[in-house]
């Protein structure tokens, strides 16, 4: 029991922080048709901007108990800010573009936001100390589950929750759904589909920083993390739907459960097994689990 | 027609050494750089290859560094036979470009020699290259093995790092040595052939002194995976008396860190045969005492008797707010074993000796390094001593740094000679 509580609480913890990176990338691609590369690294990004935030704060007597309300600040900061400058500075440039294009000005954010963070924060890895231990561990039926773990998905599952209402309850939502859909209706009746696509790389790359933030106390940055999560980002959307954030949600478990359940039992098959399902969705079910449902 | 990101690179190290020897020219009165007698006036022109991206970056980077700081303090004193030094880099990236690059500094930028790589992968691709261009390659951490065979057991321009699994060695002898009673091991290391070939010398090396032992689990994590906690469910389904990793970058202080909010150290000892590649990094809130940490071939507070180290941790820490890591040393060692082997050359001939001629020079040599004596062996391969001990807290930083260190000699944990075959050489030992 203890075992499989080990390997389901990890896995879940995995799936968390790849839903939030995979939803980034489900939201542009949904509405703006861009597969966006960078959010990975928008991942990064966050994780040093927290790290240095959060420090910077407890240097100066802030209580470590509370570090968490400064943590998702600045993943939410850090994406509102970002965002909007990428956006409008490169992103505009390439909508009516060959998707060859897009592909290749995302990839290349990716290489110079790395460069940006070892010009800010240089090539050693980044870590906060053990400050998220202030919250201690919980034993759940034998099992040791750090709490800092399990608030991370907790933080997850309120994201997905409000992704959710803000997709089905708002105006901004079903201008989101209705653009995905179609985009020449939409702006024919009128909605102004650059302030659209603004708001919707912006909260793309909220959840790329919001995710990274939220992770890194449990472990440390480094200038590649991001690169590492894409490809696990792009199984999650093969196997939920591409532009589907049900499918980025369902898709993250499978990737999350699997992966850890692959290394308790077999090692050495981690990847194959989880490609063994992405081509299983490709060959099968070619639009993925959800790819029917858009955004 | 814009720059590219290497030749940008090169160009801020570029002046940021400008800007050091300007800045060391500044307090005192530089020495003036006039060539001895039958030594040609122009510049050395020393390559060097470091890793400044993914997971190489750390180590690459502080072997830079000490690249840089090695040259504005040559050049301050004068230069090499009062030629003074030129640096010249070209990033260290795929095997592919190194082979490319090397080739460049050797016929395009003419250098004298070429320090650096660290991949292994690579210096297989540019030991044979070396010697077919009769270049002088001094490697700071790349080796010319495949798995643990020596490919290239006799060079005359390629001076290799030390063997591969040598710190898997040393970190097998001293968990024999701390913690006799174990019973069960498991393994979780980088898949690549340093982590393969680590697990295995230190499975051969611990069953020769524990033939008890039980090695329950290996788990293959890629190289430069940055989230563990399936990693670490799986170490807690091992239930092991002891966890080996040969980890030794960013991904050493993620596994530490989650372990201990896992609770796995309560239950298992810890062997981190090359964790002090990041020893910085690992802080006392989450790194329990008394687990083994190697600090490969350099420890920054090795002893405090060595006026070589101690100015050099200082100097390194005023100008980085770092403690340097172990490449540190690999990269001032070459350099030094080069000048001096060229000095040496000199007071023989009495001219700028050939490649060739310090490359005879080289085979053999011993000098003073960071962290003492170091030297290349006849077959040309580097011979150090190696720091290991148990994880402390007693100490002013917030990382942990060791007590009841090791300092384990080529001896022990080398291979006698390069074509030897390690399985046959551990076999031979005594108990």
């Amino acid at each position: 029991m203890e075992t499989i509580l080990n390997i389901l609480f990890s896995g879940v913890f995995h799936a968390s922080t790849l839903f939030l990176v995979a939803a980034g990338l489900q939201v542009v691609f949904g509405v703006q048709k861009v597969f966006n590369l960078a959010c990975g690294t928008f991942y990064g990004l966050g994780a040093y901007f927290g790290i240095t935030v959060v420090k910077c704060l407890v240097e100066h007597n802030f209580p470590k108990a509370l570090f968490i309300v400064p943590l998702i600040a600045a993943g939410l900061a850090l994406g509102l800010v970002v965002g909007p400058i990428i956006e409008r500075g490169l992103m505009k440039f390439v909508y009516d573009r060959d998707e060859t294009f897009q592909l290749l000005l995302t990839f290349g954010l990716v290489m110079m936001l790395e460069d940006v963070i070892k010009f800010i924060w240089g090539t050693s890895p980044q870590s906060m100390g053990g400050i998220d231990m202030v919250y201690g561990q919980l034993n759940v039926l034998g099992a040791t589950v750090p709490v800092y773990n399990l608030v991370v998905i907790l933080c997850s599952l309120i994201i997905a929750g409000l992704i959710s209402w803000l997709l089905m309850n708002t105006r901004f939502g079903r201008i989101i759904r209705a653009t995905a859909d179609k985009r020449e209706m939409g702006e024919a009746l009128g909605i102004n589909m650059k302030v659209v696509y603004l708001k919707v790389f912006t909260l793309g790359t909220v959840l790329g920083t919001l995710g990274g933030a939220l992770v890194v106390p449990a472990g440390a940055a480094v200038s590649e993390m991001g690169m590492d999560l894409i490809v696990l980002a792009f199984a999650v959307v093969v196997i939920g739907g591409l532009g589907s954030m049900k499918g980025a949600f369902v898709g993250a478990l499978i990737v999350g459960v699997l992966k850890s359940l692959a290394i308790s039992t077999y090692p050495e098959m981690e990847m194959l097994t989880i490609y063994i399902i992405v081509i299983a969705v490709l060959v099968i079910k070619p639009q993925g689990l959800f790819g029917g449902s858009r955004v | 027609m814009g720059k590219t990101r290497r030749e940008f690179v090169k160009l801020v190290g570029g002046a940021a050494v400008g800007a050091g020897m300007l800045l060391a020219g500044r307090g005192k009165a530089q020495a003036q750089a006039k060539p001895a007698k039958g030594v040609p006036s122009g510049p050395v022109r020393i390559g060097a290859m470091p890793g400044l991206s993914g997971v190489i970056a750390v180590p690459g980077t502080a072997a830079w560094r000490t690249t840089q700081m090695w040259a504005e303090e040559v050049n301050a004193a004068g230069g090499i036979l009062g030629r003074k030094v030129e640096l010249s880099m070209e990033e260290e990236t795929t095997a592919k470009d190194c082979v490319e690059r090397f080739r460049k500094l050797t016929l395009e930028t003419k250098c004298d020699v070429i320090v650096g790589l660290m991949s292994t992968g690579n210096g297989l691709a540019v030991g044979p290259l070396a010697e077919e261009l009769g270049q002088l390659w001094l490697a700071w951490d790349a080796t010319t093995q495949k798995g643990v065979v020596e490919t290239m057991p006799r060079t005359k321009f390629s001076f290799r790092s030390t063997d591969n699994e040598a710190e898997a060695i040393g970190g097998a002898i001293l968990t024999a040595k701390f913690f006799p009673n174990i019973k069960t091991v498991v393994g979780i290391n980088n898949d690549y052939s340093y982590g393969r070939d680590c697990w295995d010398a230190y499975q051969a090396v611990l069953k020769h002194f524990n033939p008890n032992v039980k090695f329950v689990d290996a788990l293959w994590p890629k190289l430069g995976e940055t989230d563990f906690t399936s990693h670490i469910a799986a170490l807690k389904k091992a239930n092991a008396d002891l966890i080996m990793t040969s980890f030794w970058s960013g991904d050493v202080p993620i596994l530490m860190k989650q372990a201990t909010a896992a609770g796995l150290f309560k239950r298992s000892k810890a062997c981190f045969t090359t964790g002090g590649g990041a020893h910085y990094t690992l802080k006392k809130e989450f790194t329990p005492e008394g687990i083994i940490l190697g600090y490969n071939s350099f420890y920054f507070k090795w002893t405090d008797t060595w006026p070589l180290l101690t100015k050099f941790v200082n100097a390194y820490y005023a100008k980085y707010k770092e403690y340097p890591v172990y490449e540190t040393d690999h990269a001032y060692f070459v350099l030094q074993a080069y000048k001096e082997a060229v000095e040496k050359c000199y007071s023989i001939l009495g001219r700028w000796p050939t490649k060739e001629e310090v490359g005879k020079v080289l085979s053999g040599i011993q000098v003073p390094s960071l962290s003492g004596f170091r030297g290349y062996r006849e077959d040309n391969l580097m011979s150090c001593n190696f720091f290991m001990g148990l994880t402390s807290h007693k100490n002013p930083y917030d990382f942990v740094t060791i007590n009841q260190m090791e300092v384990l000699t080529p001896v022990q944990i080398m291979k006698p000679f390069a074509g030897a075959k390690l399985y046959d050489w551990i076999k031979g030992w005594k108990s």
